[in-house]
């Protein structure tokens, strides 16, 4: 019944039939299977979610702007043919989703906004927006923040001239997977960046997230928002973006489910950080896409700590020679929790630079870390410098981490590394505290918090730095 | 109580100390627990007649076990007939220390024999694998060993009985002949937690950043360092000499009644060994002793010992003053253990 409906409204729109998605699929190798046989793949449960997503928008008036409906226009049509994922699809292998799939998904109401949380926030030095459920609430930019020409604000804010522009790229994306699709048809709005031409932000842009609704575990009501986001950088721009998801209290019962678009022009440079502290009951799945044109430098800092599940996916495609990729990232689990990154670096053009660095701290023993670190260097990637390390630190018995680095290597000219360590803290370091006068206890903790600090400290802004490191010691 | 202190005094001077050392152990591998301080005194009173009389040594394991049939066994009128009146008080005193590695259960100490009084400054010498560093590790409690025999006391207390922070805390410093690299932990961090540690035992109020760091900036002049060096993570990227200050720093910043500085000159040129000697000469008080571990007659140009010992196959084996390091200079081991 629910397949029908949604197949029915889709059926009126024009472009479907005539160019059909490329979508990867993991159930069929053809990619030219028609809308109505995909349909007879359909899950009905992702049918019956699509459905209450669109529902839950029809109701809000603001939601008409043309790439937004176009973006779900696409997820409505490859959520038809996408089954909610399972533990014998490999990029789901070892992260479970069911606690996500057995609650009662519910998309929040679309025009609720919680005065509460903007009355309790601690102010920041950069210009910064509070988006709660998807919505930005609260945009605090005074006229000297910003420079001539950059936009920070809602698509529909945009000035026309810059509307063409910013379309061209959104919604081009064809290796997401169902979270990315439900991203993309739940989105009630889209918050836009753009930096003009040769334009140098001095202070990072802060994006503050926040989930408005919480549901409760004993009725399983599990409200999902899907706040969306697109950052535009022209060539020579560059800027700093600061992502922070907060859980309002500990026990928050919801499911948060971004999506941030960025695209970086030749030359460009964009720094994002990215701090996850959701509460430890909620599902945190987040997906960051970035398209790198000639020379542009794209760097990510992350810091994920909370969810009962949090993922974080990042697909980086290489538009041109000689870009520098750096994705550092940092995963901490001190709960009965997953915490799962999938990266993805895809090099098609010379001179391409990659460094990742991920290290993750498992400190439960129902506590869960997965990582898969793909780093593809296609045919005409020549001379590219690809580096990848991964450090584990498993604290207490049973506690799991499930790596998978892979490099894919086309190209014949090029220097690639990857590495893997799962330890324990080491006993010599431990015992060097020890001989100093310091507890076994105290050694434990100094050194669980140096772990993570060698990535917090690439932290462009030492007012997240320090965030951070609060975060990670109060954690501790 | 305290007599028994004052005959153990007398029983470890250095005339008695010498011969015990060259009689052979027993040959027992068994682990021995030391237990509480009244019978640890007693075990060591046994020991220090254990060397005049051999035979009362077999039987040390079964009279550890019950305290009466030690003191029955213990013969303390030759102990006191030997009192010596120079009034010396013992920092550490080492019995016949047995200790294995704890994987491989292999014997590296098989009766280490050593006592230092206050202000003292004794230097063990051997060739390499003789023990020397393993002792030094064993001192400080390293979880790599294993003690399987004898007593080790520190100021009256029963080391062993101690977990290596708690060693440190009662004054016990050793200086790691290639410390660690802890990334992510900054020197001065470092050295506030130790130093915090330290106060916190003492009962003392604690230094916050701002006010250790002027504490430090003194400390750093006796090794010669700057104070960008504080900021560095703890021995990360340091070359040798850099570890060796920073080790020397530690133990500036501290404090410690006794130093065990393990091969300090190793990998040191001779200004930085000169500047390690000096710091240390300069923190050697009435009260403060060193126990020098080394290869190189070198070091002991500068630091200045009172007793030189020689240390082959788990044993000190010869005990003297700066003559036996000239001799060892001159003619090699050979000249010692032959």
């Amino acid at each position: 019944m629910a397949a029908a409906t949604v197949l029915g409204r889709l059926s009126l729109i024009p472009n479907l039939s005539s160019k059909p998605k490329l979508k990867s699929n993991r159930r069929t190798t053809s990619t030219s299977v028609s809308i109505r046989a995909q349909a007879s793949f359909s899950d009905p449960f992702v049918l019956q979610l699509a459905e209450s997503l669109e529902d839950s928008l029809s109701a809000s008036p603001s939601s008409s702007s043309l790439p937004l409906q176009r973006i779900r226009d696409s997820s409505a049509e490859t959520l038809l043919s996408t089954p909610w994922p399972s533990r014998k699809d490999e990029p789901f292998r070892f992260t479970d989703t069911s606690f996500i799939r057995f609650s009662q998904i519910e998309p929040v109401s679309t025009h609720q906004r919680n005065s509460e949380i903007l009355d309790n926030l601690t102010e920041t030095q950069f210009p910064n927006a509070v988006i709660i459920d998807g919505f930005v609430s609260n945009l605090t930019i005074g006229p000297s923040d910003l420079p001539d020409g950059v936009y920070f604000g809602s698509f529909s804010g945009l000035p026309d001239e810059l509307t063409n522009r910013v379309s061209e790229f959104i919604g081009n994306f064809d290796s997401g997977d169902l979270f990315w699709s439900i991203n993309g048809m739940g989105a009630p709005d889209l918050m836009v960046i753009y930096v003009p031409e040769g334009c140098k932000v001095e202070n990072p842009i802060y994006l503050r997230y926040f989930s408005g609704e919480t549901g409760d575990r004993e009725s399983k009501r599990l409200p999902v928002s899907n706040p969306r986001g697109f950052v535009l950088v022209e060539e020579g721009g560059e800027i700093g973006i600061v992502e922070e998801f907060v859980g309002k209290d500990e026990e928050g019962f919801y499911w948060t489910n971004p999506v941030l678009e960025v695209v970086v022009q030749k030359n460009g440079k964009l720094k994002h950080s990215y701090l996850q502290k959701e509460s430890m009951a909620s599902a945190h799945v987040k997906w960051t896409f970035v398209r790198q044109e000639a020379e542009s430098e794209y760097e990510l800092v992350e810091v994920s700590t909370g969810g009962k599940l949090g993922r974080h996916n990042v697909h980086v495609q290489q538009l041109g020679p000689d870009t520098l990729t750096e994705l550092t990232t940092f995963h901490m689990c001190v709960n009965e929790q997953t915490l799962d990154l999938h990266s993805r670096i895809v090099l098609d053009h010379p001179r391409g630079s990659s460094r990742q660095l991920h290290k993750c701290i498992v400190a439960h023993s129902s506590g869960q870390a997965v990582f898969d670190g793909n780093v593809r260097v296609n045919r005409f990637a020549q001379q590219t410098n690809a580096g990848q390390l991964t450090r584990s630190l498993l604290l207490k018995p049973r506690a799991t981490v499930n790596i998978k680095p892979n490099l894919q290597i086309i190209a014949d000219d090029v220097k690639c590394s990857h590495g893997a360590a799962i330890s324990d803290l080491e006993e010599d370091q431990l015992f060097y505290f020890q001989a100093r006068g310091i507890n076994l206890e105290t050694a434990r903790r100094a050194l669980i918090s140096s772990f993570g600090s060698e990535v917090i400290e690439k932290f462009p802004n030492r007012e997240i730095r320090d965030q951070a490191r609060n975060h990670v010691k109060g954690l501790l | 109580m305290a007599g028994v202190n004052l005959q153990l005094r007398q029983a470890y001077s250095i005339a008695q100390f010498v011969p015990t050392v060259s009689s052979p152990p027993p040959l027992h591998t068994q682990r021995v627990r030391l237990g509480t301080s009244p019978s640890r005194v007693l075990l060591c009173n046994l020991r220090a007649n254990s060397a005049a009389a051999p035979i009362l040594r077999t039987t040390r394991r079964s009279v550890t076990v019950s305290a009466s049939s030690v003191s029955s066994s213990v013969d303390s009128d030759s102990l006191v007939e030997e009192r010596d009146d120079m009034g010396r008080i013992p920092l550490l005193e080492v019995r016949d220390l047995r200790a294995v590695i704890a994987e491989s259960r292999q014997e590296i100490l098989k009766g280490v024999n050593l006592v230092i009084y206050e202000g003292e400054v004794h230097a063990v010498m051997g060739k390499n694998g003789s023990g020397k560093s393993t002792f030094s590790k064993v001192l400080v409690g390293h979880p790599d060993y294993e003690v399987t025999g004898g007593s080790i006391v520190f100021k009256g207390q029963n080391l062993l009985d101690m977990e290596p922070e708690d060693r440190s805390l009662a004054g016990l410093f050793m200086s790691f002949q290639s410390p660690v690299e802890i990334p992510g932990v900054s020197n001065m961090d470092f050295l506030n937690m130790a130093f915090n540690a330290r106060k916190r035992k003492l009962g003392q109020p604690e230094l916050d950043p701002i006010q250790f760091y002027s504490h430090l900036v003194s400390k750093l002049e006796v090794v010669n360092m700057k104070t960008d060096f504080l900021n560095r993570n703890v021995n990360e990227g340091f070359s040798g000499g850099e570890r060796k200050r920073n080790e020397i720093l530690q133990l500036a910043v501290l404090g410690a009644e006794l130093a065990i500085l393990d091969e300090i000159d190793s990998g040191l040129d001779v200004d930085a060994l000169q500047d390690v000697a000096k710091a240390v000469n300069g923190l050697l008080t009435p009260k403060n002793s060193v126990l020098m571990i080394t290869h190189y007659q070198r070091l002991l140009d500068y630091i200045k010992p009172t007793l030189i010992h020689i240390m082959e196959n788990g044993r000190i084996i010869k005990t003297g003053d700066n003559s036996l390091a000239k001799l060892l200079e001159k003619e090699g081991y050979k000249a010692i253990s032959g």
